[in-house]
């Protein structure tokens, strides 16, 4: 097998992480849990497929051991399958292939310097490297593409390692820059967003051996490291019957906190930013370790709110995290209320969050339910069809409560389904996109109130009839090899349980499977009209610019009195005009936003994690005035050029 | 060729931009002053100053040195970042928008910074021009 072969799927790559992490009990990858570097996880592999197709790296000794640590034992492509229905052992395979087609005088080792051998002297031999190989694994995870800069990696263990590496690098003076699982870069790297959130040369400081935790059921806390991730962390706090707010399975918590304040289903009970937390350690960029609690430091949470608060790189590198948990109710259950139109949907919503109702909250599109629950992204487009075109099913109010709180949503929705209709949708969703041509389907859809007969009325038994599906007829849409696999998988009751999935958070990146998504939105006032006024404000660049725009999901904050939105602009990141198209769109939509009352946009709160949210997101600003809107445009050019340079 | 930040490549600073740039079309006819705090600076890490005012686009001022007298000129605007962060921006590889974003500079009055990004911009990219020894 060719590079070239699989460079469509290279290409491709999301960089999602979630291979480094065990959320199937497959076991992770026995290569990337060995060496740790990105190269020898297989998203590196992928991206180093893609690299050396695309001419943008030469072997090296190092590429021979990254190809022969991996023996294709397939829990990639276990993992990978289930969340973006690719296969890295394809990537590998290719990988072992083109080694064999390469002089053996190609792969020679790369010569250290002085600084690769400052590094190895402060994390160990193992654990630093300026091999162009390793490095190349980073590339759209943390470099840009096509940088021409020099770069280190070292991956520390403890505090005091980071201390010496960011000595280190204020010695030889080049910058440093702390990675978590690459997330955050996976998604902003593909976008103009690339060239300020990350560095043109010098450190890299992989933080993934970093993964001290300790879960103290007396203080309801945790303590963390910057390695751990939000998957290890609520497994480890659901031992003890705990839950961690945590953002999706993969991201690693302590830069989630610090960069986006976590951002949950959960925020209207939890909270966001410092709500989240009791103390941080960090490092300073003097290398001086400091902690949230100290006494002398300087006001830690004073900022600048709005356009003038941007700033995607941050300023310390936290080096532990004590969180705060909350308790897991015995009757903890999921409430799931169906609408056809937004503004019903957030009516019910913004009502729930003002009386403190439901622990989770959230209003969800169609096309998270279908995506999230659907095992191939084929389904999730059929079953998207179905519910838009025969169940008029656009949005849920999507509740986790206790069973008093759900007597009273029972009381204010006229329909409501749970963890039965959930369950029987997870299953039988191959089912239900096989019936796209169906007389029960047309029938419904003929019905005065569609989702009242589907969820509510006397075509609801009929309807989970025709759904009822088991695991080993759901694995019939997965490949054949993997079919064994999926059936077992599928047995599992926490795959079909929504209170698990709403705390593992195993499923958005299932977005990612037929394109990259540009995450848009941000905090805005509670109020509906707000809300609906910065929906249009992303929903016109993403037409004026021909993106495929779509509502994500929307949780509210302090009792309704704040939202926060998520819409997406899903593109080819692998196709260079779709990536101008986006680029465009993303500053027109800052602009639209801007000139909201109240509004910041994502970006915008981006490093401020460790702020308090009365800091950033009070008071309400008012919208930008036009001089200010016209200077705002000077500042994008002079950041990124012109229009046709985007 | 000059030393960045020497008196001789100040001179050549305020007379590039005295020559080059038009008041109104490239400096916007900016009333302000700005003070560059720049730390770190080889050869023994002392912390050196660069300060410029401009008064309807007429650049009235341009200093710099490590004399403490600069640091006491009234200032608009501070910005303060590493020798390396300052080399990149007079050398055109990075604005100060930029450096900003990426958290090599800290700046304080922002406000009034974000209504003279473009001709300050303008500025930094007349200096890049001259042949300096970093």
């Amino acid at each position: 097998m060719k590079l070239s072969d699989v460079l469509e799927t290279t290409k491709k790559e999301p960089h999602c992480g979630l291979c480094k992490i065990d959320f199937l009990e497959t076991g992770v990858c026995p290569a990337g849990k060995k060496h740790g570097f990105v190269a020898y996880w297989p998203e590196g592999r992928m991206e180093l497929a893609r690299a050396l197709a695309e001419n943008e790296v030469k072997p090296s000794a190092a590429l021979l051991d990254v190809v022969n640590s991996c023996n294709l034992c397939g829990v990639c492509d276990r993992q990978c399958y289930f969340i973006t229905q690719r296969r890295p052992t394809k990537a590998q395979q290719a990988l072992k292939d083109y080694v064999t087609t390469l002089p053996p005088d190609a792969l020679k080792p790369t010569p250290e310097d002085e600084i690769v051998r400052e590094l190895r002297t402060i994390v160990g031999n193992n654990w630093a490297t300026n091999d162009p190989i390793i490095v190349a694994s980073y590339i759209r995870s943390i470099i840009k593409q096509k940088s021409s800069g020099k770069y280190y990696i070292a991956m520390p263990q403890t505090t005091e390692e980071i201390v010496a590496i960011v000595q280190l690098a204020n010695k030889y003076k080049i910058p440093y820059l702390p990675r978590g699982n690459g997330t955050f870069f996976g998604v902003a790297l593909q976008t103009l967003l690339a060239e300020p959130a990350t560095i043109e040369q010098g450190i890299i400081i992989d933080l993934w051996r970093m993964k001290d935790l300790h879960v103290d059921p007396e203080t309801i806390t945790a303590t963390i490291g910057p390695g751990v991730t939000s998957f290890e962390l609520q497994k480890a706090a659901h031992a003890h019957k705990l839950r961690a707010n945590v953002a999706e399975a993969e991201s690693c918590v302590c830069a989630n906190a610090q960069n986006l304040g976590i951002v949950t289903t959960w925020s209207n009970t939890y909270g966001w930013g410092t709500d989240n937390f009791i103390d941080a350690e960090y490092i300073d960029s003097t290398g001086t370790i400091q902690h949230l609690s100290d006494k002398d430091i300087p006001n830690p949470y004073a900022s600048e709110q709005g356009l003038l608060s941007l700033s995607l790189i941050p300023s310390v590198i936290i080096t532990k995290l004590t969180l705060k948990l909350h308790e897991i109710l015995d009757d903890e259950e999921a409430v799931f209320i169906p609408f056809t139109t937004l503004p019903e949907a957030l009516d019910l919503a913004h009502e729930l969050a003002k009386r403190n109702i439901g622990i989770s909250l959230a209003v969800l599109s169609r096309k998270y339910l279908t995506e999230f629950i659907s095992p191939t992204h084929e389904i999730a487009e059929d079953f998207n069809y179905i519910a838009e075109k025969y169940l008029k099913l656009n949005y849920i109010v999507d509740v986790i409560c206790d069973t008093q709180s759900k007597k009273i949503i029972e009381e204010l929705a006229e329909v409501t389904f749970g963890h039965a209709m959930l369950k029987s949708l997870i299953l039988g969703s191959s089912k239900l996109a096989s019936m796209k041509e169906s007389s029960l389907l047309k029938t419904i859809s003929e019905e005065e109130n569609p989702l009242k007969a589907v969820f509510g009325g006397p075509m609801r038994k009929h309807f989970e009839k025709g759904l009822a599906n088991s695991p080993q007829e759901l694995a019939k849409v997965f490949p054949e090899d993997l079919r064994a696999f999926f059936e077992k998988l599928y047995s599992k009751p926490e795959l079909t349980d929504p209170v698990w999935l709403h705390a593992f958070r195993i499923l958005p990146c299932r977005m990612e499977r037929k394109h990259m998504w540009m995450y848009r939105g941000g905090y805005m006032p509670g109020d509906k009209k707000t809300i609906l006024k910065v929906i249009d404000a992303l929903e016109k660049p993403a037409q004026m610019y021909h993106i495929d725009g779509a509502f994500g999901f929307l949780s509210y904050l302090e009792r309704g009195k704040l939202a926060h939105l998520e819409y997406d602009y899903y593109y080819d990141h692998s196709d260079p005009e779709a990536r101008k198209r986006v680029n465009k769109a993303i500053v027109e939509s800052w602009r639209r936003q801007f000139a909201i009352k109240g509004v910041t946009p994502l970006e915008f709160i981006c490093s401020k994690g460790l702020h308090r949210k009365e800091h950033i997101l009070y008071p309400f600003l008012p919208g930008l005035s036009e001089e200010e809107l016209e200077h705002f445009e000077e500042l994008i050019e002079t950041l990124f050029g012109g229009e046709d340079t985007w | 060729m000059v030393k960045y930040l020497s008196k001789e490549w100040a001179e050549l600073a305020k007379k590039k931009v005295l020559t080059e740039l038009d008041k109104a079309r490239d400096l916007k006819n900016m009333n302000t002053s700005l003070l560059n705090v720049i730390e770190n600076v080889p050869p023994d890490n002392k912390t050196m100053y660069f300060y410029i005012k401009f008064i309807d686009g007429n650049l009235e001022e341009l200093i710099t040195g490590s004399d403490e007298s600069i640091k006491q000129k009234d200032a608009e605007i501070t910005a303060t970042g590493d020798y390396t962060t300052f080399v990149q921006i007079s050398s055109g590889q990075m604005s100060s928008a930029m450096a900003l974003l990426k958290n090599r500079l800290k700046m304080t009055n922002k406000m009034k910074a974000l209504t003279i990004t473009k001709p300050i911009d303008t500025f930094n990219n007349c200096i890049k021009g001259i042949q300096t020894e970093y």
